[in-house]
């Protein structure tokens, strides 16, 4: 008898289950986030997987899954174990991915994925308040040579970390002999770290300008150099580190890889819809509204050029001292 | 007499805990380092802890044996229902949960059954359908 | 004047069909995903912007429709603390300390009723708060800096140890199991784990809402079992399904003052809503527990958190608006899709998206309304609630908690941690270890050490920088002038127990 009514309840719920799932398509293609909602991983999830439905480029939703942990460690590590052979399965990943890579974070090599495309950059500036005496990278690069102890430098990463490697390579190119005696503030985001720098307690803000543009509008704070090859388009204004002598460019590229045993086919498949997708004005229009320069650089090349920043990125961090 | 246990168990892990946070590298950059924190918060709880040990309060009513075994089958039941939801699936495994805990607590086995045949499926239609939560209607042994 | 035509265009924006449809939909689901514990206005707006995504809603309406559902949760989380005494999410822990008694005492409508209304008058000042003074308030906020953050945080836990519990060691050591707890993780700024065991799993450390509801919602089972069948009561005493009026008047003084700490809670950038509802409730207690009714019932410890809590989640959005600065998880997430939608927060939103701005502002003062409109007639549907016998209640409790967790993160590990957490929970309230301090350490501890750390950063090691400014000057003679009214109450209490049994013998 129980058996009987147990079958019955669970034939009318899966019935109904049924008729809710024709309602919403199947997806069968996910992207993970390897981080909490809200933030760059996750908002390249969110837009590609929009624009990938949007386009007609996969069947259905794309499903957009969460997994924080370990500045993205915990995803790669399930990647390399569970899922190393899913061809239907993405995963968001940017410059700050590759530097977790490259000082030895991750519990895997680079080489156990397979690095699909990066589709957009945003680019790193050096910025300081409006009523900084500081009016040029110039002048920075004096105070600093001079006494590295002086001003204090903030951004968004911890110590060691893209933000703070970035503004190191500047000194570097400047001259300052002792790398580790600039102090450096580690805050939650860009825009913690330039409201604090409004609010008078640190001097310097290196970090991404997308989350920040606001305050370039705005006349807040006054940006030194971006550290790009061109001049940024939505800021033409603003002098390049190249321009004024100091040869540093500091991307945060946002990119995707999948599993390391899918197949060549699958992997030539997912580049030609990413390339189409990276062509569309849907995408073209999305990242720029975030700050993002839409770059293009795809499967060989894409493989080539992580590999060639990680190994760069690892020099950088042994020179400064960050890994041994 | 439980009190001042507590207090030993908490002491011995505030001191493991203090302990271990001086293994941490003053590392590159970073004045403070990672230690100082877990020093500051690790010292006042083996204080505050050790006199708990010499001036204990309260008494603790411990739960009959029979009891124990209840709540024992209870985390068992817990505990199998996170080993179980990813090769079962949601509304199995959400059946199964629902079943023994209803029955552990006393409601009639029958009843227990049937609420857990209602609540899984209902369950897992409003989180995967409704609100979009992901959740495997068949787990990986189906698969 | 200008501010008043500028909201006269908002209601005009925001009384669109869809957005008032929107507006009425993402309460309902708000309050739901807020009563269910385990989900909480993080997972509520993260799970609703695909859907946002799927019709195309411009960027007003999708922050109406988030919005509302946000300030939905707030509303919905006291629920299941008054009911169950399990919080439906991080900031309403503390109306579990006077709102279950209540409920115990079969005041469960009552208690509804006036943390309800606290929610109304809560947010709505917070409301009248953001479109007054947004601008104004975010440049002061700029201003507090790291130092003045740990003093904070230090005025915080120097008076945690009167918020609740027999002994005031037990309450600090479980606020010290919390910041213990917090320090587990990837460190974010050097980089090294800590405490992890070398599982990547801890790597980011233990998430507040597993540690939450493996605490509250677990360990209740395990109490729940302990009594024989027989002696454990059927239901909890309804009593009246209809709140009384004059209790909801009597809390009026508790429900402003805790409206006005709330909000500058919630103003300041990474303090959010937690802390607005705990500092409200401290504050309440210091000024009017002068019966020692607090923590057994007092309809002012209802009413005090919740008008907190609501008011620092309104006061939230002004950082998020004006500086882009998110003051918590919530709004983290509410300026991710901000900014997928192409509009930029911060110093210039107000400029040039008003119709943004105001009409999102517009129909916060309308959700209120509907929010209270429709959580006053639930009080009867939830109260019944209670009489759903035990044994269909929790296991359906413990499902909900399961899929919660498990929904957002995918993780098993989660899942073993709530257990894990479950028995640590049922221990320490064996032991008359209040959990409410450990959350708010778990909660807070991180931000503690890192603006500690900073502060150390900026003066290149020199500790005199935590007394260097005039705001952290202020607030550590503020938490002095508490710890002295404790020890002065305490004492007065002490002889008035003695003098009375000296005339009762």
């Amino acid at each position: 008898m129980i058996f009987r009514k147990l079958t019955t309840a669970k034939l009318a719920a899966v019935t109904a289950a049924a008729v809710t799932m024709t309602a919403a398509p199947a997806t069968a293609n996910e992207c993970i986030a390897p981080s909490n909602p809200g933030g760059g991983w996750d908002f390249t999830c969110r837009t590609i997987g929009r624009i990938l439905t949007e386009l007609d480029l996969v069947d259905g939703n794309v499903q957009i899954t969460n997994m924080p942990g370990g500045v993205g460690a915990v995803t790669f590590a399930m990647v390399a174990a569970e899922r190393s052979d899913d061809a239907d399965l993405i995963v968001a990943t940017s410059t700050v991915g590759i530097t977790q890579i490259a000082q030895g974070r991750y519990p895997a090599p680079l080489d156990t994925m397979r690095y699909l495309a990066m589709l957009g950059a945003d680019v790193g500036v050096i910025a300081v308040d409006d009523e900084s005496p500081i009016e040029s990278l110039a002048d920075l690069n004096e105070a600093m040579a001079a006494d590295p102890t002086a001003l204090v430098t903030a951004g968004s990463s911890g110590a060691g970390g893209w933000d703070h490697i970035r503004l190191l390579m500047v000194a570097d190119e400047a001259g300052v002999e002792d790398l580790s005696a600039i102090r450096w503030v580690q805050f939650d985001g860009g825009t913690d770290a330039v409201t604090q720098m409004m609010g008078g307690q640190i001097d310097v803000v290196s970090t991404d300008l997308g989350e920040i543009a606001g305050f370039v509008e705005s006349g807040d704070i006054r940006v030194l150099a971006a550290l790009s090859d061109e001049p940024i388009p939505a800021f033409p204004d603003i002098p390049t580190a190249i321009s004024q002598g100091v040869d540093v460019t500091g991307y945060n590229w946002r990119g995707l890889y999948t599993g390391g045993d899918v197949s060549d086919e699958e992997y030539a498949s997912w580049v030609d819809r990413l390339e189409t997708l990276y062509n569309s004005d849907e995408w073209q229009e999305a990242a720029t509204a975030s700050g993002l320069v839409p770059i293009w650089r795809g499967g060989a090349e894409f493989e080539a050029f992580v590999r060639e920043q990680a190994d760069v990125m690892e020099q950088i961090s042994r020179d400064i001292g960050v890994i041994e | 007499m439980s009190v001042r246990i507590l207090g030993v168990a908490i002491f011995m892990i505030a001191a493991l805990y203090t302990r271990q946070a001086g293994t941490y590298d003053v590392s590159f950059g970073d004045v403070l380092g990672p230690t100082v924190f877990p020093i500051i918060v690790g010292i006042p709880m083996m204080i505050l802890s050790a006199s708990l040990v010499v001036f204990p309060t309260g008494q603790v009513d411990w739960p009959a044996p029979q009891r124990m075994w209840r709540q024992a089958a209870a985390l068992a039941v817990l505990v199998g229902f996170t080993m179980t939801l990813e090769p079962l699936g949601f509304p199995l495994a959400t059946f199964a949960l629902i079943t023994l805990i209803g029955i552990i607590l006393g409601g009639a086995p029958r009843r227990a059954v049937l609420l857990g045949a209602i609540m899984a499926p209902a369950l897992w239609a409003l989180f995967d359908q409704v609100l979009g939560l992901p959740l495997d209607f068949l787990g990986e042994l189906f698969v | 004047m200008e501010i008043l035509s500028l909201l006269g265009q908002g209601f005009v924006v925001a009384s669109t069909p869809l957005n008032i449809a929107l507006l009425l939909m993402g309460c309902f689901i708000g309050t739901l995903l807020g009563a269910l514990p385990g989900l909480g206005p993080v997972n509520g707006v993260a799970v609703l912007i695909p859907l946002t995504f799927t019709f195309g809603f411009d960027a007003t309406s999708s922050m109406i429709l988030l919005c509302a559902v946000y300030f939905g949760c707030m509303y919905g989380g006291r629920i299941s603390s008054i009911l169950l005494n399990i919080p439906g999410d991080e900031p309403a822990i503390m109306t579990t300390l006077d709102g279950y008694p209540m409920a115990v005492q079969g005041q469960a409508a009552n208690a509804l009723a006036i943390s309800g209304v606290a929610s109304f008058v809560g947010a709505t000042i917070a409301v009248i708060g953001l479109s007054l003074f947004a601008p104004i308030l975010a440049r002061a906020a700029i201003h507090f800096g790291p130092a003045d953050y740990f003093a904070l945080y230090i005025l915080a836990f120097a008076t945690i140890g009167g918020i609740a519990g027999v002994d005031p060691r037990k309450t600090l050591l479980s606020a010290l199991i919390g910041l213990m707890l917090a320090t587990v993780g990837l460190d974010p700024i050097s980089g090294v784990p800590r405490y992890t065991f070398d599982s990547f799993h801890l790597y980011d450390g233990i998430e507040p809402i597993v540690a939450l509801v493996g605490l509250f919602a677990i360990s209740e089972i395990l109490m729940l079992l302990e009594k024989t069948f027989k002696d454990r009561p059927k239901a909890i005493p309804v009593g009246s399904w209809l709140p009384q009026w004059g209790a909801i008047w009597r809390t009026r003084w508790a429900m402003l003052r805790g409206s006005g700490v709330g909000f500058v809670a919630g103003v300041l950038p990474g303090a959010g809503a937690s802390l607005g509802s705990f500092m409200a409730y401290v504050a309440e207690k210091q000024t009017s527990n002068k019966k020692g009714t607090f923590g057994k019932g007092d309809p002012r410890g209802v009413a005090a958190p919740e008008a907190g809590n609501n008011a620092a989640s309104g006061g939230a959005l002004i950082p998020m608006l004006s500086l882009g600065v998110p003051g918590s998880g919530t709004t983290a997430v509410l300026l991710a899709m901000l900014i997928s939608l192409n509009v930029q927060p911060g110093p210039l939103l107000f400029e040039r998206q008003p119709d943004l701005v105001w009409g999102l502002v517009a129909s916060l003062y309308m959700a209120n309304v509907a929010l209270l409109i429709l959580n006053l007639p639930m009080i009867g549907i939830f109260t019944r609630l209670m009489m759903t016998p035990t044994w269909a209640l929790m296991p359906i409790v413990a499902a909900v908690t399961f899929v919660g967790v498990y929904g957002i993160s995918n993780s098993v590990f989660d899942l073993e941690m709530m257990v894990f957490f479950g028995v640590i929970g049922y221990l320490l309230r064996k032991f008359d270890v209040s959990l409410v301090p450990l959350v708010l350490g778990l909660l807070l501890g991180g931000d503690m050490e890192r603006n500690l750390r900073r502060a150390m950063s900026i003066s290149d090691g020199d500790w005199s920088i935590l007394v260097a400014s005039p705001i952290s000057i202020g607030l550590y003679i503020l938490t002095v002038f508490f710890l002295a009214l404790s020890v002065w109450l305490a004492v007065r209490d002490h002889r008035q127990t003695k003098s009375e049994r000296l005339t009762e013998g």
